[in-house]
């Protein structure tokens, strides 16, 4: 997803990228948000796994080379559930 | 009363493996039936199917599942399907299972549903026959869904799906893309049965609770919504010990 020279930047590219997360054979995830924070690429969202959260920054950086990548996802906790909900 | 667990959005794959265990230990101390809301896999492979099955098999309550979109991402949903029957998974696509809980009969309807969106914004089958399809896939599995709840003989109604039947339990999504999350067609369909509660998946970044327009309770049990491993419902309000067993199934077609 590296810009080619003369591609428009900006919206094209994050929305690429968007499509990219979920359609990558490897990250198969829809649930991350890519925004632009103060010059930087932030990704918010969940995942199953640390092993995804870092997987999907560093795809991330490798088709924006040169951009910080603010990684702000995070791995969805599996406690026990709390109170029951009574469902009349 | 009847203790219904559901989780959805649980993306499994070999390095998922075991995180759901310590809280799956104690599921029958807490709920007689487990509800999977589908998104089973991460790329719906057969590999992805093994992992759900030795991770949501062998309970010791009946699971039951239907499937959602990443589980037909391979093409496989058929196999996936047979790998996760050979583990006792119940998968339901337009079908109904009735659980006997010791004197109560908990019936499940279930379809992994699709896209569309919701009144007044909503897609119509009308133009090229790429949409004619999209809608149709989305009435074929509301109509499938809606004869499923109507014929379950139970006490305590309850839909499952994948994709959203209500707006509400959406909210936190951009709303461009509600018409990728869910359809009012599946509302209509659980409006059409005498339904006790409807569960969900999908919408990550959806909201926990809303209502039909019938009042129907609609509860969004994607991980990352709940936030646990599961959550729990109790339905009804008899406090009769219960020993669930699977009675009767319908299977996937």
């Amino acid at each position: 997803m590296t810009p080619e020279p003369g591609k428009p930047q900006g919206t094209y590219d994050e929305a690429a990228l968007q499509r990219l997360l979920t359609e990558d054979a490897g990250l198969a995830e829809q649930g991350i948000e890519v925004t632009r924070r103060d010059g930087a690429v932030v990704l918010t969202g969940c995942v199953e796994t640390e092993e995804r959260r870092v997987q999907v920054a560093e795809r991330v950086a490798e088709c924006l080379p040169g951009d910080e990548v603010r990684n702000d996802i995070v791995v969805v906790p599996v406690q026990p559930p709390g109170e029951p909900e009574a469902i009349p | 009363m009847i203790r219904v667990a559901a989780v959805g959005d649980v993306h499994m794959d070999a390095d998922v493996l075991g995180r759901y265990r310590p809280a799956l230990e104690e599921l029958p101390d807490r709920a007689d039936v487990l509800l999977l809301a589908g998104d089973l896999t991460r790329h719906g492979t057969v590999g992805e199917a093994r992992c759900v099955a030795n991770e949501f098999g062998d309970l010791g309550v009946p699971v039951v599942a239907v499937l959602g979109n990443h589980d037909h991402h391979s093409d496989e949903a058929d196999t996936v399907v047979a790998v996760l029957r050979d583990a006792g998974v119940t998968v339901l696509e337009g079908a109904g299972i009735v659980v006997e809980c010791g004197a109560e009969r908990l019936g499940v309807a279930g379809t992994k549903g699709f896209g569309g969106g919701f009144a007044g914004r909503c897609a119509s089958a009308f133009g090229e026959r790429e949409i004619k399809q999209f809608v149709r896939h989305t009435e074929e599995s509301a109509h499938r869904l809606g004869v499923a709840l109507r014929g379950l003989d139970c006490d305590v109604r309850v839909a499952l799906t994948h994709y959203a039947p209500v707006p509400d339990t959406l909210v936190g999504e951009p709303p461009e893309i509600y018409p990728f999350l869910g359809s009012y067609l599946l509302g209509e369909a659980i409006d059409s049965a005498p339904t006790d509660l409807a569960v969900h998946g999908h919408a990550h970044f959806g909201s926990e609770r809303g209502r039909t327009p019938g009042g129907v309770r609609v509860r969004n049990v994607a991980h990352p919504v709940i936030r646990q491993a599961y959550s729990v419902f109790h339905l009804g309000t008899s406090s009769e010990d219960s020993v669930p067993v699977a009675s009767t199934t319908e299977g996937y077609p």
